[in-house]
């Protein structure tokens, strides 16, 4: 064993005999940071894990089909049949009507979703009262289920009928679990019904936007991959989209990912926030340990052989505080486990995943060596004269260049890992940017605070308020807290702050702006023989306007004739069908950014107006040809203009347009949007829906109160991580203060000495903390608004507003924080006996 | 007890917790110190001359006996009293000097006289740091200073005040010989020039020998031969 390693072995002994009291900053704030990241990537892990193992019942099938607003040719159909057991479901948008007394009725929006006799394929559909679904459904009038929500909102009972369209139906049960439901973005509840019975209802007219998915259990032996490649070679060109049970919810597996991708950004924010701790617990560790390395390098020990006995240690508080983070974070969902099944849409096969614990391991060793090795590093630069002065601090100026380099490696390994395995890489970048910006901005704020403390403190007008002067001489003079403080406490507040900021613009975004000018009704599957009737509505006084537009639905299948995907990626735009519309003329107040509208009654070759941001992302050039498929058709059209579209004001807002002689003979629908008085909306739904049954209105207010709900969970999600950040800040900041009770605790021993009584000290010791806390809390309000900023500006693309009341709640959270923190620690140095303390120091 | 004693301790005792159990560390002092009067306490290490010394300036309270400065009971006043008392009455000089590191010289002298609500407290503070010569480091820190520059500032705070008494535990311990020598003529100098009692607990018998008297005490007492001479 070498002399590091033995001198090491004693150190390390000596640490653990103390209790590592001088370790306990450092253990709490890397095992919270190792914890959290930990735990996130568990869960992340688990419902990937559920997602996987329950992706057939999820899907419905082993794998499915679905044909865009039609059914499946007869040829088709033998296709698919060919490839096993095969249930077809219809999935659409309608109103439940529930007649009352004299021509009165309640409406409600619904997703109806039409069974035929093998649904489900897999997993258990659970009604209430139990039994089969088969003969729930049956009878005169028809039998249906309905989500409960749905069923109490109208009132509705076992045995009482509602409307579908023109139809009638009973509600025969309520639906308990329904196995294919994978808790994705609905706007109504389930209505479910068999698909034939739907005959007649004046719903699945052609054109209507509806779905219809084949789910197949496959044969016994069959193999996906090849069932996939015998569909495509028996169906070439029509226009279906496969998906199988490997991956049963990929809407909601991405959703999963993105937000504990952000979650785990969230954990390295605390992560950095905790390195400051664990920082300022080595450098306190290594000015206590000035005389110990002083001697040992009076008796001959190398400055290599200090850093290898302190880093040894350091090392194995490290390995202690990554077993306890990854024993926390690995603990933490599956005693949560009851909570989180409540909570998710998914059913997540909690456990122990070594994955997600070898990257928080990674995470946190990599952010234990950063912000470890400088305070290391200096403390081998100790000399053995330190012996005879008095230290309070490590010595002036960097560590040697060598630490330097290992530093900028460590950082940069720290960031790449993050990058590469968080899947949101450029965010990753611009958080560790962020974070990296304003631990330069707190660091200049600290600086500049002390310097501002020490002018101030000599201030004449400061003279005889000895209170205020010693508080601004403890900031402002050597060995102050200001860096330590500022810098544990403003990360924190920062991460807080962005996320306040955030959810604040995000807020503002849906409450305020969005309504003043949406519509009151979204309204769609208009037949072509109606839309004259609803424009009519605009006859109405209390009705401002009605906007209206033909639509189908396409998949944009190809680029230039190469396939779409393969050209611009995985962009949105190309994820499943969008509505295509088509108009002889632009719509009023539209931009033309390039190119040219077709002239009236043109007449020639397919044209496409393209909306201008969405072609620029995906690389569109004027003169592109592009193909659709629009009902399992494939049709061609040149790229005349590209034109401004703007999708947030939930208005009518199409991706493509084209001229009508390319579309208007295929079957299509219209939709419109109502913008009316809201005192008046419940008329117009009551009076559009007596006269048009298969019209389906959505309250675009119903609507934006439902992804105001999704966001606030969203948000919540998010709070919660930025919580974790906040108590390891604040644990940072409790060890500052505790580091600096020695410091105050002689400090007021000597103010007594010359005469100050307790309440001086106080005030001097509150003052400090709170000019610290207004710092860091200043700071944290600018640097958060700054990456609120940038978030909003770049990721969610919408204006920035400042939140000032975030803003200001951060800043006053700072100062009462430090308060609280550094009061907390004032009762030792007040009480303390003066005598005692300045012997113990003689 | 005579109208010009300042100090009078009667029975004075003070036993602290340690972790081996109580330990005594003065039992039974008595003695009065007069107006003017330079008193050296000497002894052997861990006599108790310290604890002695903090005992009669209040930042230590006797936990047996009676204490007294110019007339005031010290153990019937609270800490704060005992403050306000040190910051009229007082002052200090320790072996260590004791110096607030985040101020400045002229801050440190100044402390004092801001809390006792003196008029021009800086204006003082550095005619207080002039007189010790320490004109050219009024803005220094304490770790901008050798230590025989702060033992002075030291002494400019205990001495800006002009308190009745001057308590100085072993000024010179941690200063070479001539630094030493000239903190002790700076000493005896304040104590000459504005009549201030001067308790010094020294280990060196030719500073004890510069006072009006020595007080010798062994194992928590005066020694017999002190007694005596009392």
């Amino acid at each position: 064993m070498s002399a590091a390693r033995r001198i090491a072995a004693r150190e390390i002994r000596a640490g653990f005999r103390n209790g590592l009291r001088g370790f306990r900053v450092f253990l709490v704030c890397l095992a919270l940071g190792i914890a959290a990241i930990a735990a996130v990537g568990s869960v992340r892990e688990a419902i990937t894990e559920g997602l996987t193992r329950e992706g057939a019942a999820l899907l419905g099938g082993d794998a499915s089909v679905e044909f865009t607003y039609r059914s499946a040719e007869p040829a088709e159909r033998a296709a698919l049949d060919a490839l096993g057991r095969v249930s077809e479901i219809v999935e659409f948008r309608s109103m439940v009507t529930v007649p009352r007394t004299e021509g009165e009725a309640d409406r409600a929006l619904t997703e109806v979703k039409g069974v035929d006799g093998d649904y489900p394929l897999y997993g258990d559909l659970v009604l209430d009262p139990p039994g089969p679904l088969g003969e729930a459904l049956a009878g005169s009038p028809p039998g249906a289920a309905m989500d409960p929500v749905l069923a109490d909102r109208l009132g509705l009972s076992a045995g009482d009928t509602f409307r579908l369209g023109t139809k009638t139906f009973r509600l025969a049960a309520r639906i308990e679990t329904e196995p294919d439901e994978a808790g994705g973005f609905d706007l109504g509840p389930r209505t479910l019904v068999r698909t034939a019975d739907l005959d007649g209802a004046g719903l699945l007219e052609p054109g209507t936007i509806y779905e219809t998915e084949y789910r197949i259990a496959l044969l016994p032996g069959a193999d996906l991959d090849a069932a996939e490649a015998r569909l495509a070679a028996a169906l070439p060109d029509t226009g279906y989209r496969w998906r199988d049970a490997r991956e049963g919810a990929p809407g909601l597996q991405r959703f999963v990912d993105r937000l504990s991708a952000f979650l785990v950004l969230v954990g390295l924010a605390g992560l950095a926030v905790g390195g400051v701790g664990v920082a300022s617990a080595v450098r306190a560790h290594m000015v206590d340990k000035t005389a110990t390395v002083a001697t040992l390098k009076t008796l001959g020990a190398e400055g290599r052989t200090i850093f290898a006995v302190f880093a040894l240690q350091i090392g194995a508080v490290t390995v202690l505080a990554l077993a306890l983070g990854l024993l926390l974070g690995a603990a933490l969902p599956l005693a949560a486990a009851p909570l989180l099944a409540d909570r998710l849409p998914v059913p997540a096969a909690i456990g122990i995943y070594p994955a997600a614990l070898g990257q928080a391991a990674l995470y946190g060793t990599l952010a234990a060596a950063l912000f470890t090795l400088w305070p290391l590093a200096k403390a081998q630069d100790i000399r053995a004269a330190a012996l005879f002065r008095e230290a309070g601090s490590l010595p002036p100026g960097l560590p040697r260049p060598a630490f330097l380099v290992a530093t900028g490696a460590l950082l940069a390994a720290l960031v790449g890992a993050a990058t590469l395995l968080s899947g949101i890489p450029l965010l990753t970048l611009y958080t560790a940017g962020g974070l990296l910006a304003a631990f330069a901005a707190l660091l200049a704020t600290a600086w500049g605070v002390r310097r501002l403390a020490r002018r101030a403190a000599r201030l004449p007008a400061l003279r005889g308020r000895t209170a205020i002067r010693t508080a601004l001489g403890s900031v402002g003079g050597p060995g102050g807290e200001a860096a330590s403080v500022v810098l544990s406490l403003g990360l924190g507040l920062t991460v807080l702050a962005a996320i306040g900021q955030i959810e604040a613009n995000l807020r503002s975004a849906i409450e305020r702006d969005l309504p003043q000018v949406a519509p009151s009704y979204f309204m769609v599957d208009i037949q072509p023989d109606q839309i004259d009737a609803i424009r009519a509505l605009t006859d109405d006084p209390e009705v401002e306007s009605v906007e209206a537009a033909p639509m189908l639905r396409g998949i944009l299948s190809e680029i230039d004739g190469r396939d779409a995907t393969e050209v611009a990626g995985d962009h949105w735009v190309l994820r499943g069908d969008r509505g295509v519309t088509y108009s002889a003329e632009p719509p009023p107040d539209t931009t033309i950014t390039a190119g040219e509208w077709w002239p009236p009654g043109y007449d020639g070759p397919n044209l496409i107006s393209f909306a201008a941001e969405e072609a620029q992302e995906l690389g569109l050039s004027l003169g592109d040809t592009l193909t659709l498929n629009i009902l399992g058709r494939d049709i061609e059209g040149e790229i005349a203009s590209f034109r401004e579209v703007d999708f947030s004001t939930a208005g009518i807002g199409f991706v493509m347009a084209m001229n009508p002689a390319a579309l208007q003979d295929a079957p299509h629908t219209w939709i419109a949007t109502i913008y009316a008085d809201e005192a008046a909306e419940a008329r117009i739904l009551r009076d559009v829906a007596e006269r048009f049954p298969n019209v389906t209105a959505i309250s675009v207010r119903d609507a934006i109160d439902r992804v105001s709900q999704i966001l606030s969970g969203v948000a919540a999600a998010v709070t919660y991580g930025a919580a974790a950040t906040l108590v390891t800040g604040a644990v940072v900041l409790v060890g500052a203060a505790a580091a600096g009770t020695r410091a105050r605790v002689y400090e007021a021993a000597i103010l007594k000495t010359v005469g100050a009584s307790r309440a001086t000290i106080l005030a001097s010791f509150a003052l400090r903390w709170a000019i610290l806390g207004l710092a860091a809390g200043l700071v944290a309000a600018v640097a958060g608004a700054a990456g609120a900023w940038g978030v909003t500006r770049f990721v969610m693309e919408t204006d920035y507003v400042f939140a000032p009341a975030s803003a200001l709640a951060v800043i006053g959270g700072g100062i009462v924080l430090t308060l609280v923190a550094g009061l907390a620690f004032a009762w030792g140095p007040l009480a303390a006996r003066p005598a005692r303390i300045l012997r113990a120091r003689d | 007890m005579a109208d010009d004693t300042i100090l009078d301790l009667d029975d004075a005792r003070l036993t602290l917790d340690g972790n081996a159990g109580p330990v005594e560390i003065l039992k039974g002092v008595s003695l009065s110190v007069k107006r003017g009067e330079t008193v050296g306490l000497v002894g052997p290490s861990g006599s108790g001359k310290s604890s002695l010394l903090m005992v009669m300036g209040g930042l230590e309270r006797a936990t047996g006996g009676r204490v007294s400065a110019l007339g005031h009971d010290l153990g019937a006043m609270g800490e704060d009293a005992l403050a306000r008392f040190r910051r009229t009455h007082m002052g200090v000089v320790f072996q260590s000097f004791h110096l607030i590191p985040t101020m400045t010289a002229l801050e440190n002298v100044a402390t004092p006289l801001e809390l006792a609500g003196r008029p021009d407290a800086f204006g003082h503070a550095a005619s207080a740091l002039d007189e010790m010569g320490l004109a050219h480091r009024r803005d220094h820190y304490p770790s901008e200073m050798s230590g025989g520059e702060q033992q002075r500032v030291a002494l400019a705070r205990a001495a800006a005040p002009r308190p009745g008494i001057l308590l100085a535990d072993e000024p010179t311990g941690n200063l070479d010989g001539p630094t030493g020598a000239a903190i002790m003529d700076l000493l005896f100098d304040l104590n000459a020039r504005h009549g201030a009692t001067l308790v010094l607990v020294t280990h060196a018998p030719d500073l004890a020998a510069r006072c009006g008297r020595t007080i010798r005490l062994e194992d928590g007492r005066l020694a017999p031969d002190r007694q005596a001479a009392e």
